[in-house]
């Protein structure tokens, strides 16, 4: 009992409590999708005149919306690595991207995450490449884009359809970031999951292949 | 807890807040390493998030939200599989200021000889010690952050307290 009594009493110096970012997105549910659709579809209908012009039309690919639009907004070119998140384990990434694919280099590259999306910024031919993946299909990223960006429907990794943007700049919405100028950019989609890859030095055929030689295992 | 639940981020940060100290002195008493632990209850935080709709309303969180967290720092300390000591030390007191009951319980070079020993327990004797009474948690905390009965919680705590009477008389 007096052991008990003095095990209580102890007072412990305990190492400092950190304070924990936790950048949680908002839980998505499936619904807020249909409604956008339903709700693009009557707005294209009932829309007046002067405004039809602004958005020409818009389409998704997994969880990334990319809207055609005649004239962009103002944006800012920023570092492919800013605002994407809180470093993560690659355990605990998977929590959110079970179907992570990784380049196959050694070491591999430092995980980031924002919400529900996990990136990372490495090198490739000597360039910085940066790879976004993002579960499911609700839309979640935006990208806006000219008519002097070039859009190409393509076949990516033997498993489905991706589109290979290329040209002008486009726009690039990253969630709770300010917009940006984004590169050439390859998007498509596999297994549920929406991957991102984007390089400003990047080819088309750089592209595909970096995207064929991603991998499931660090 | 409604609007954490129904997916509110903000709602959720200010449920957990309360329960970050307790949690990371928990993961730490597993890990017996401050990185491991912070990781830990980081990717805890993340985990119960968004397994929070499943969280039933009404019953406590803390325990629920201990359990997350001691089984990430579980997690860790089996893939570091390294062995550290605790590194605990006994807060200083004031020389200035009066003693207070407690501090008259022990001095501090006992003090130091108890968390020494606690140190040197097996990690089931160590961890439900240090969860009972350096974290004064619950014998329903403690069952659900060790992940045992709480009649294991109660027979482990008396083992454990036999043997450290054995630890520390050896060191006294």
């Amino acid at each position: 009992m007096e052991l008990e009594r003095e095990l209580g009493a102890l007072a412990v110096e305990w190492p400092a409590t950190p304070h924990f970012r936790l950048e949680l997105a908002r839980r998505r549910r499936r619904w807020p999708l249909v409604a956008a659709i339903a709700l693009a579809a009557i707005a294209a209908v009932f829309a007046v005149p002067q405004s039809r012009g602004a958005i020409l039309r818009f389409f998704d690919i997994g969880a990334d919306r990319i809207q055609l639009v005649d004239t962009l907004p103002p944006a800012q070119e920023r570092a492919l690595d800013a605002g994407l998140g809180v470093h993560t384990s690659v355990a605990l990434a998977r929590v959110f991207v079970p179907q992570l694919l990784f380049p196959p280099l050694d070491p591999r590259p430092s995980l980031r995450r924002s919400g529900d999306v996990v990136s990372f910024v490495f090198s490739y031919n000597g360039k910085p490449v940066l790879l976004s993946e993002l579960r499911g299909q609700d839309y979640f990223l935006k990208k806006l884009v000219g008519n002097e960006t070039n859009i190409t429907r393509l076949r990516v990794r033997n498993e489905g359809y991706g589109l290979w943007l290329t040209g002008k700049p486009h726009i690039f919405f990253f969630p709770h970031e300010p917009a940006r100028l984004a590169g050439n950019t390859l998007v498509w989609q596999e297994s549920g999951t929406t991957y991102r890859l984007e390089g400003p030095g990047l080819s088309k055929r750089g592209a595909l292949d970096l995207a064929k030689s991603l991998v499931n295992t660090p | 807890m409604l609007r954490a639940q129904r997916g509110d981020p903000r709602a959720y940060e200010e449920l957990v807040r309360p329960h970050e100290e307790i949690a990371f002195r928990v993961a730490y008493v597993i890990t017996r390493n401050a990185a491991d632990a912070e990781d830990a209850v980081q990717d805890a935080l993340v985990k119960a998030w968004r397994a929070l709709g499943r969280f039933r309303a009404g019953e406590p969180l803390r325990p629920w939200l201990l359990r997350i967290a001691a089984n990430e720092a579980r997690n860790r300390r089996r893939s570091a599989g390294r062995r550290e000591r605790l590194a605990l030390r006994a807060a200083l007191t004031s020389g200035e200021a009066a003693p207070s009951p407690e501090d008259t319980v022990l001095d501090a070079a006992q003090r130091a000889e108890l968390l020494a020993a606690l140190d040197e327990l097996s990690d089931d004797a160590r961890e439900v010690l240090a969860c009972r009474y350096l974290l004064d948690l619950s014998e329903e905390e403690t069952a659900a952050a060790l992940d045992i009965a709480r009649g294991t919680v109660k027979s482990r705590s008396a083992r454990a307290l036999d043997r450290l009477k054995e630890a520390y008389g050896t060191r006294a």
